[in-house]
């Protein structure tokens, strides 16, 4: 019986015993091919899918290595159905090509004539193909490269792209390390994007995603375009970049709902690419407004529906897509890594904790009890009202002041989701509070002032859940949500984990995380489903009660 | 008894030869008949009076085509050759054959201690009827000639008329030898001379290549089929032996691979009699389990229908699955109380049970799913999906697969077709599904575990050399992973058993906690429902706790252990004890108004502690009353434990027990023994009958009767059974009294009655 660290299961699940002196070398071996799905502190699950496997073959890993790497470090005997099926799934990875044709450019090519037929058939990819120039081979209309391979994706014949990349019209780029360098995971991870071609990057909140954005333009050194959440996100990538790169404010345009610059290297918002009047989106020829040679999606988790189907036209440039949070609440994931490219490189947020450069963090739930008066309106309430009253309860204002008052003096975000509850929270904190009517102004002067120490509390609405980076935030807490979602709650957590520097005493910050829920309510179930991300990364969640807290 | 031959039993060279066959079985030692009947079944039921009679049952059609059935093709074409030859002697019978002398002796051996050919004084004869019985074509080992004349021509005549022929004639000949060795006749006259035949037909006629029968028929004699091949029966050789391809595998590796598909396959009969235990599927008019039911179990299970097929074909075999009834009286499908029994096993054992149930099942699953010749689905489990030869084809590719050299296995995709070419080889008369069956017993042995990667394992030789249950254990159990007593739980609230966890710590888990994945190791989530759920079943938070604390190896994450007291926070807390007379609580307040209550005076309560309280009723009486207050007791074991009213699991009645392999050969044995004696003693009566003695009357053999019943001596009675059976036996009459004779028959060496109306005569032994 050997004693490797591995177990397979039948269910195509392989549970990795982290604790085990080979773990190191098991995962390396795995990643290729396996997705991480779950890294609690003792065993780590990792999920054998088609779309791994056919990322390993794209990466250049063959079935056989992919089955003695199992076989090596497996602890018991590896069901020999999953080796069959592991062998017949990379098998079918490649019998379709896409290659440029001389005469008639983009083609879809095959050695295998059955399945080229097979597919020919499918009504899925009816209408992307042209006309057959001989039995092996057809023509693709160019503008459906990226909708055929999705396409083909789905019924399981994934081709294999030999049509190569465009180089973009060419602008120097270079990493400016005189001052700082770039850290070993966001270089490996730069490097795997690179040799690669497309992909995802998913890397936690607060490690750098930015450099890791730089780093792929110095490997392009071409022009940009990138794309980004919102305004405030799209200001600290062009401040972020005139810091660490070459490129000066000039180089740099910003594409917004305020202002609209094309320059070599272009920010532009999801919301201004998606804006419509009279039903066009009028902000598309942005796109090819220059020869892009890469294109960076920030927080790809939310790319919107539109963004995807005019990605979809853009697979002749390269693209890099960097998250923290590959949870899509809409089950969209697969459509993210066929468009933008597979994942590149992944790491455990743990891991990144350990070696100090994301903050510790604890992570705790309060649980309130509603008074009765509430209960008994909650329990007759229709099911639409539920959680915006279990969620908006007066208790929590209490516990709120109580947390706030223990941590007095350490810069802290209060987040919600109900506008009446934060200006109710914002009154009586007596702290200031930004919604999505704040002026993008108004917004900067307040974020400045909290992170330069001006003002220690700060009552935020969703508009703060992503890229914003306060690198002082100690201590967060949540009131309420947009209900269950995981990715918002890991976000949220996100924002408290730069690690600032030392304190006086030495000693690293760590951060806070509350969340403040209602008992026996649904409040408590979505928080249950909220935390699965977090918990499933490693984040263990302590559970106290109000009275705990109220009582000191 | 046992009359000695005087031609001696010498079958290795017999110089003389026998007058028949029923001479030769005479003839024969003990030993050598018993391997007969051993070899042939059907001869020894009923048993045969006497040498004649078994002779004459060997040569039944039925009986032939059983015992043909049983013969490789090497076999099938030496007794073909015999046939063919007619009168051909062992030093003869290997020229005329496409194979090698060995083999051809080999095969002789065989047919001879089948009773297939026996040895004249003329050389070697088929059976009677072996001839008809045997279906043409090369694959079924038979030739096609027919049997030569009763006075051949000589070869040499022959090559002579041969070599005369216009190559019209010729092509026709070969035609005809071809097809079968027959012919019609036609227009062709029958009656001339080679000078004036004027068709080709009649060419071959003349020459007497082809011989008229009276009915317009030709025959081409098998002479002649012999010259025109070169002397031989066949132009292929006859005992070329297929290859199996093969491909080197570790032998360890082939043992872990094996013993991860038999510990899988346990696991998930198990998981199946739980599943179904609590919902059982219900049972179909035909007997079988419908195709969504099938379809469900695979769901349950995670794998294909056709490895859920097999799963509960085999529990159902090894009788852990049969047909009850629900409360309501509907049929379904039921664990039976066997499992219960077989579910405290160590997991070799269990094993063993299935794997034996599947070696001696004839059933088929791997039709199910499949369309029968009507264009009905089978379905599983029904009566009908059995083969009569399941068994002895999946002996075959066992043992095929157990010749193959150390270290190699079946080739994959190559090594399959070569085996079933093999069995065709063997076994060539099999039908036409044989193919099927070659892959669905491959199948099937991998997905048991008794293969691994194509090769078989050593647990799984022991299974089919010789049965020996300690060693097969010995040898799986060497395999299977380490039963765990622990699991790590961790903080997003699952637990992981990185092993098989033992049995009565996998059952209490699973209690607590729901199953997420399975396989080598278990991943178990808890949520509120699953720690309400084990509440229910009467655990106390405290309990949870411990039992956490308990098997965790690490420290219990906080998280959980909030989880546990969240739910048990609105759980209540009373408990009653078994042993009749005690009642606890936590709550002393509780007790306090139970003791206080005014319709308690009759329950006998008194206080013995703050939680604890004892009562003079039996629990029976004590219960109801204590409901009819108000409480909501719990009853608690004698050793401490909360017994609990567990949702009901229903059973079945097991089936009749089976007998095992052992078993039956034993008890073949036994009779082939007994049949053997009876043959003996029946070749005894009619050797002691006279020659001719005079039937007599009925009122003379009633006086005879008598009078052997005063001298005591033996008579040979006609006697004409139940069945309008006639038969001799040789009795000694005891008693003859209202219409009865009482008798001790020698043949089954038991007294018995006998009805004097139906003796039909009486002669004196």
């Amino acid at each position: 019986m050997s004693d490797g660290p591995l177990i397979v299961q039948s269910d195509k699940t392989l549970l990795l015993e982290i604790d085990h002196e080979q773990a190191a070398a098991c995962r390396k071996a795995i990643a290729p091919f396996a997705e991480l799905e779950r890294s609690p502190e003792h065993i780590h699950t990792y999920r054998l899918t088609p779309l791994g496997l056919w990322n390993a073959r794209a990466a250049g890993h063959d079935a056989e290595q992919v089955v003695d790497t199992l076989l090596e470090f497996s602890r018991y005997a590896v069901p020999h159905s999953l080796l069959v099926d592991v062998a017949e799934t990379m098998a079918r990875y490649g019998r379709l090509r896409l290659e440029k044709h001389p005469t008639h450019g983009l083609v879809l090519a095959s050695n295998d004539r059955p399945v080229l037929e097979e597919v020919l058939r499918a009504k899925k990819v009816a209408g992307m193909l042209g006309e057959r120039i001989d039995p092996d081979t057809v023509v693709v209309h160019a503008s459906e490269r990226g909708n055929l391979k999705q396409a083909l994706l789905k019924i399981g014949w994934p081709a294999e792209d030999y049509a190569g990349y465009v180089d973009g019209e060419a602008h120097p780029i270079d990493l400016d390390e005189s001052e700082w360098s770039l850290r070993d995971y966001q270089r490996e991870a730069a490097e795997s994007f690179w040799h690669g071609g497309s992909g995802v990057v998913v890397l936690p909140c607060g490690a750098g995603k930015t450099l890791v954005g730089a780093a792929a333009m110095a490997h392009a050194r071409a022009t940009t375009l990138i794309l980004v959440t919102n305004t405030v996100s799209a200001r600290q990538w062009k401040d972020e970049l005139v810091r660490r790169t070459s490129l000066t404010e000039d180089e740099i345009g910003e594409y917004s709902g305020a202002v609209k610059e094309v320059r070599p290297v272009t920010i532009a918002t999801y919301q201004v690419l998606t804006t419509k009047r009279k039903g066009v989106y009028s902000h598309l020829e942005l796109l090819d407004a220059r020869d892009w040679g890469l294109i960076v999606y920030d927080e790809v988790h939310l790319l919107p529906a539109p963004i995807f189907r005019m990605t979809a036209n853009l697979q002749a440039r390269r693209r890099i897509g960097l998250t923290a949070t590959l949870v899509r609440e809409d089950g969209r994931e697969g459509d993210v890594f066929s468009l933008i490219g597979p994942k590149r490189y992944d790491a455990p947020w743990k891991d990144i904790e350990s070696q100090g450069w994301i903050a510790p963090a604890d992570c705790v739930e309060v649980r309130v009890t509603l008074p009765d008066d509430e209960r008994l309106v909650y329990a007759t309430a229709e099911s639409d009202e539920r959680y915006r009253l279990a969620s908006c309860t007066h208790r929590k204002v209490d516990v709120v002041k109580s947390l706030c008052e223990r941590h007095s003096g350490e810069p802290t975000l209060v987040i919600g989701q109900y506008l009446d509850q934060l200006d109710e929270l914002a009154a009586a904190l007596d702290a200031p509070v930004i919604k999505g009517e704040t002026t993008v102004k108004e917004r900067q002067r307040l974020f400045d002032a909290f992170r330069s120490g001006e003002i220690d509390r700060l009552v935020v609405s969703k508009v703060a859940n992503f890229s914003i980076d306060l690198p002082s935030a100690q201590v967060a807490i949540q009131v309420s949500g947009s209900f269950g979602s995981r990715q918002e709650e890991a976000q949220r957590l996100g924002r408290l984990l730069r690690p600032g520097d030392p304190g006086p005493d030495g000693m690293r910050k760590v951060a806070r995380f509350y969340t403040v829920v209602s008992r026996d309510t649904v409040d408590a179930e979505f928080a249950q489903n909220r935390q699965r991300f977090l918990a499933e990364q490693g984040y263990a969640y302590r559970i106290i009660d109000a009275e705990d807290v109220l009582t000191g | 008894m046992v009359r000695v031959s005087t031609t001696g039993p010498d079958a290795a060279a017999p110089r003389a030869g026998y007058r028949s066959l029923a001479d030769q079985l005479r003839a024969w030692p003990d030993d050598r008949l018993t391997r007969l009947l051993s070899a042939r079944l059907d001869l020894a039921t009923p048993a045969p009076h006497d040498s004649g009679q078994l002779a004459s049952r060997a040569a039944t059609r039925s009986s032939i085509l059983r015992a043909l059935d049983q013969l490789t093709r090497t076999e099938l074409a030496v007794l073909d050759a015999v046939v063919v030859a007619g009168h051909a002697t062992r030093a003869t019978l290997p020229s005329i054959l496409h194979a090698s002398t060995d083999n051809v002796d080999a095969a002789l051996v065989t047919l001879l201690d089948r009773a297939l050919v026996w040895e004249s004084a003329a050389g070697l004869r088929p059976v009677t009827g072996a001839g008809e019985a045997m279906v043409a074509g090369s694959a079924a080992g038979t030739s096609g000639l027919r049997p030569c004349s009763a006075e051949p021509m000589a070869a040499s005549e022959i090559e002579a008329h041969v070599s005369q022929l216009s190559p019209q004639a010729e092509a026709m000949l070969r035609h005809v030898l071809d097809s079968g060795g027959e012919a019609t006749s036609g227009t062709a006259r029958t009656t001339v001379s080679p000078d004036r035949a004027r068709t080709p037909a009649e060419e071959l006629i003349a020459r007497r290549l082809l011989q008229p029968r009276g009915d317009g028929s030709l025959v081409l004699p098998g002479e002649v089929g012999l010259v025109l091949r070169g002397g031989r029966t066949t132009s292929e050789p006859v005992d070329a032996v297929p290859e199996v391809a093969t491909s080197a595998r570790d032998a360890a590796l082939v043992d872990r691979t094996g013993a991860g598909a038999a510990f899988e396959f346990v696991r998930r009969v198990e998981q199946l009699a739980d599943a179904w235990a609590v919902r059982p599927p219900s049972c179909l008019r035909n007997g079988g389990l419908g195709v969504r039911e099938l379809r469900a179990a695979a769901g349950e299970l995670g794998v294909e229908e056709r490895y859920a097929a097999l799963v509960v074909e085999v529990a159902a075999e090894a009788s852990l699955l049969a047909v009850g009834q629900t409360v309501d009286g509907e049929p379904v499908w039921l664990p039976t109380d066997e499992l219960d029994r077989w579910v405290a096993k160590e997991p070799a054992q269990r094993w063993l049970v299935l794997a034996r149930a599947w070696w001696g099942s004839n059933r088929l699953p791997g039709l199910v799913g499949s369309r029968d010749t009507a264009g009905k689905t089978w379905n599983a489990l029904v009566p009908e999906l059995a083969g009569v030869h399941q068994v002895s084809t999946r002996g075959l590719v066992l043992s095929e697969l157990a010749g193959l050299p150390a270290g190699q296995v079946l080739a994959t995709g190559t090594g399959l077709p070569g085996l079933v070419e093999r069995v065709a080889f063997l076994r060539p008369r099999r039908p036409r599904t044989r193919d099927d069956m070659v892959a669905w017993a491959v199948a099937e042995a991998a997905d048991l575990g008794v293969t691994g990667l194509g090769g078989l394992t050593t647990y799984g030789r022991l299974l089919v050399d010789g049965d020996d249950a300690a060693a097969v254990l010995a040898a799986l159990a060497a395999l299977l992973p380490d039963p765990v007593d622990h699991v790590l739980v961790q903080a997003d609230l699952t637990a992981v058993a990185p092993g098989p966890l033992e049995s009565s710590l996998a059952r209490r888990l699973a209690t607590v906690a729901a199953v997420e994945s399975r396989g080598g190791a278990t991943v178990y989530r808890f949520t509120p429902a699953s720690v309400r759920r084990a509440l229910d079943l009467g655990w106390t938070a405290i309990e949870v706790h411990d039992f956490l604390a308990e098997v965790s190896r690490t420290p219990v994450p906080q998280p959980l252990t909030y989880l546990v007291d969240d739910t048990a926070r609105t759980f209540g807390s009373i408990r009653v004890g078994h042993a009749e007379a005690f009642l606890r609580a936590d709550d002393e307040t509780a007790l306090a108004e139970l003791l206080h209550h005014p319709g308690a005076s009759s329950l006998g309560l008194r206080r013995l502690a703050p939680t604890v309280l004892i009562s003079t009723l039996p629990l029976d009486m004590l219960l109801p009353r204590l409901r009819a207050l108000g409480a909501a007791p719990v009853v608690e074991g004698p050793d401490g434990t909360v017994q609990v009213a567990r949702p009901d699991r229903l059973r079945a009645r097991t089936p009749r027990a089976q007998r095992s392999g052992g078993a039956r050969a034993a008890r073949d044995a036994a009779s082939v023994a007994a049949v053997v004696v009876a043959v003996r003693s029946g070749d005894a009566a009619a050797a002691s009958r006279p020659a001719a003695a005079p039937e007599l009357s009925p009122s003379g053999s009633l006086a005879a009767l008598r009078e052997a019943m005063d001298a005591r001596a033996a008579v040979v009675i006609g006697y004409v059974d139940n069945h309008g059976g006639r038969s001799e036996r040789l009795v000694e009459p005891v008693s003859l009294d209202g219409g009865r004779l009482v008798a001790r028959d020698r043949r089954s060496d038991d007294v018995r009655e006998f009805a004097v109306h139906r003796i039909t005569s009486v002669r004196r032994a």
